[in-house]
């Protein structure tokens, strides 16, 4: 189908390309189009304009010191002092697996073919006169609001943080940031529970290896406002693998409240 | 951050098989990409390769570029968040979530990455200007449903696992959620 042809539907399929949520072989075939219809490639490129300021907000890594020279060996050849054309032609062989077969061109390069120069030019003249998403960036900034949930900081025995679990209050997802790791002894597995407010424990299950510093998101068994609604504290103790006892076999090794974000209600 | 302009220029270089305009690009964007794959992936090798990719797509096809008619930086954050994406689906499938050992016993395996939690999502900033207005007016949970899409590289499917919610449900959300935010940012060159 010739999505040019439909507007709307090809604004519709290009947010969802953008936004990462098409998967499968339906991404693939709008990738496929894309790379023949030039109409495509322009509607992903506003919708990857919109949302791009979002990822322009993380906290910036640094490459390693060896990055580049890996990618100059792969972009320019081995030596590095080759011709242009050729390790060019052959960088795209490697980038490109998927791209159209020579019978085929893709429109950008049915585009270039006559006249690279001034239409690189023109181009160019259009991307500085149009307004883009990046600009958004210099606007003022928004507020986080942290949507309801439960967050638990659990100490270690000495009283210091240990470990942060946080869970959406109708998700069915457990994220666990591990502060100062515990060390779990072969054999033993860290079990998670939750402690009401008359003090009584009830397994929520076992967790993976939490070495320190890791950020590890575990699947939960229900939705996590059936498992944490009654919980005033979280607590972590280890365990002999492959059992669950009804009780923690030894004191908790992560301990503490089990926080509840969102609004209460006043009592009447 | 490099202003577009600057950056268009280093493109127009590139475009044009200019060595070092290749690398002065990646001194000021780098960064940025990796920091992108790497929320999507939460493996620093696999996010490296993906910032490999990434410039040699960039050094093959940067004569494209101009006619898509969007800024540089979007551009380029779109070729490693697709290339990260697709990686991470790729991967999923051999390292499940959870399984069953050969005498019954229930394993967990850490996933990909535990952001678009409650956590990461206060101590990530948000999104600025025009945009973060314009989130801000999408209702709490189809707002939070998109970022996990963004930040994340999450599927419909998996959003509706993530966030506790029918598939249809997350679909319509981040249909209606789309529509709502092109609305609000108007329509862009």
């Amino acid at each position: 189908m010739k999505l040019e042809r439909h507007p709307e539907l090809l604004d519709r399929l290009a947010a969802e390309y953008a936004l990462g949520t098409m998967h499968g072989g339906a991404r693939r075939r709008f990738e496929a189009q894309m790379r023949q219809q030039a109409a495509i490639a322009q509607a992903v490129a506003r919708w990857d304009a919109r949302l791009s300021p979002m990822a322009a907000q993380l906290p910036e890594m640094a490459p390693g010191d060896a990055m580049w020279s890996r990618i100059e060996q792969r972009a320019f050849g081995a030596a590095g002092v080759a011709g242009v054309a050729a390790p060019a032609a052959r960088a795209a062989t490697r980038a490109a697996p998927r791209a159209a077969p020579s019978g085929a061109r893709s429109w950008w390069q049915r585009i270039f073919a006559p006249l690279p120069a001034g239409a690189l030019a023109f181009g160019l003249m259009l991307g500085v006169a149009v307004p883009t998403g990046f600009e958004l960036l210099q606007a003022e900034r928004y507020e986080a609001q942290l949507p309801e949930s439960y967050v638990g900081v659990l100490a270690i025995a000495d009283g210091r943080q240990g470990l942060i679990v946080s869970s959406l209050r109708r998700g069915k997802a457990l994220d666990l940031k591990v502060i100062r790791a515990v060390p779990i002894p072969a054999g033993s597995v860290a079990v998670l529970w939750t402690i009401d407010a008359q003090g009584v424990p009830q397994a929520v299950g076992p967790l993976p290896a939490l070495p320190a510093g890791s950020f590890v998101s575990v699947p939960l068994p229900q939705v996590a406002d059936e498992l944490f609604a009654r919980a005033v504290e979280l607590g972590v103790s280890v365990e002999a693998a492959g059992s669950l006892p009804a009780q923690p076999s030894m004191p908790f090794v992560y301990r503490g409240l089990c926080g509840k974000l969102w609004k209460v209600p006043p009592a009447r | 951050m490099t202003d577009d302009t600057t950056l268009q220029a280093l493109l127009a270089r590139v475009a044009l098989q200019d060595r070092a305009a290749l690398h002065d690009l990646y001194k000021v964007t780098a960064g940025r990409l990796l920091t992108v794959s790497f929320r999507i992936l939460n493996d620093r090798g696999a996010a490296e390769d993906v910032l490999q990719d990434t410039f040699i797509t960039v050094w093959t096809r940067a004569a494209q570029f101009p006619a898509l008619r969007t800024s540089p930086l979007a551009w380029l954050t779109s070729i490693a968040r697709n290339r990260a994406i697709d990686v991470v689906r790729k991967r999923k499938p051999e390292t499940p979530l959870s399984w069953q050992d050969d005498e019954g016993n229930d394993h967990q395996h850490d996933v990909a990455d535990g952001s678009g939690s409650p956590l990461d999502q206060l101590l990530t900033r948000q999104a600025d200007g025009r945009l973060g207005d314009c989130l801000n007016q999408l209702d709490a949970e189809p707002r939070a449903a998109l970022k996990l899409a963004y930040f994340d590289g999450l599927t419909h499917e998996q959003l509706a696992v993530r966030i506790g919610r029918p598939l249809g449900t997350v679909k319509a959300w981040v249909r209606r959620s789309l529509l709502r935010l092109k609305d609000c940012m108007g329509e862009m060159a």
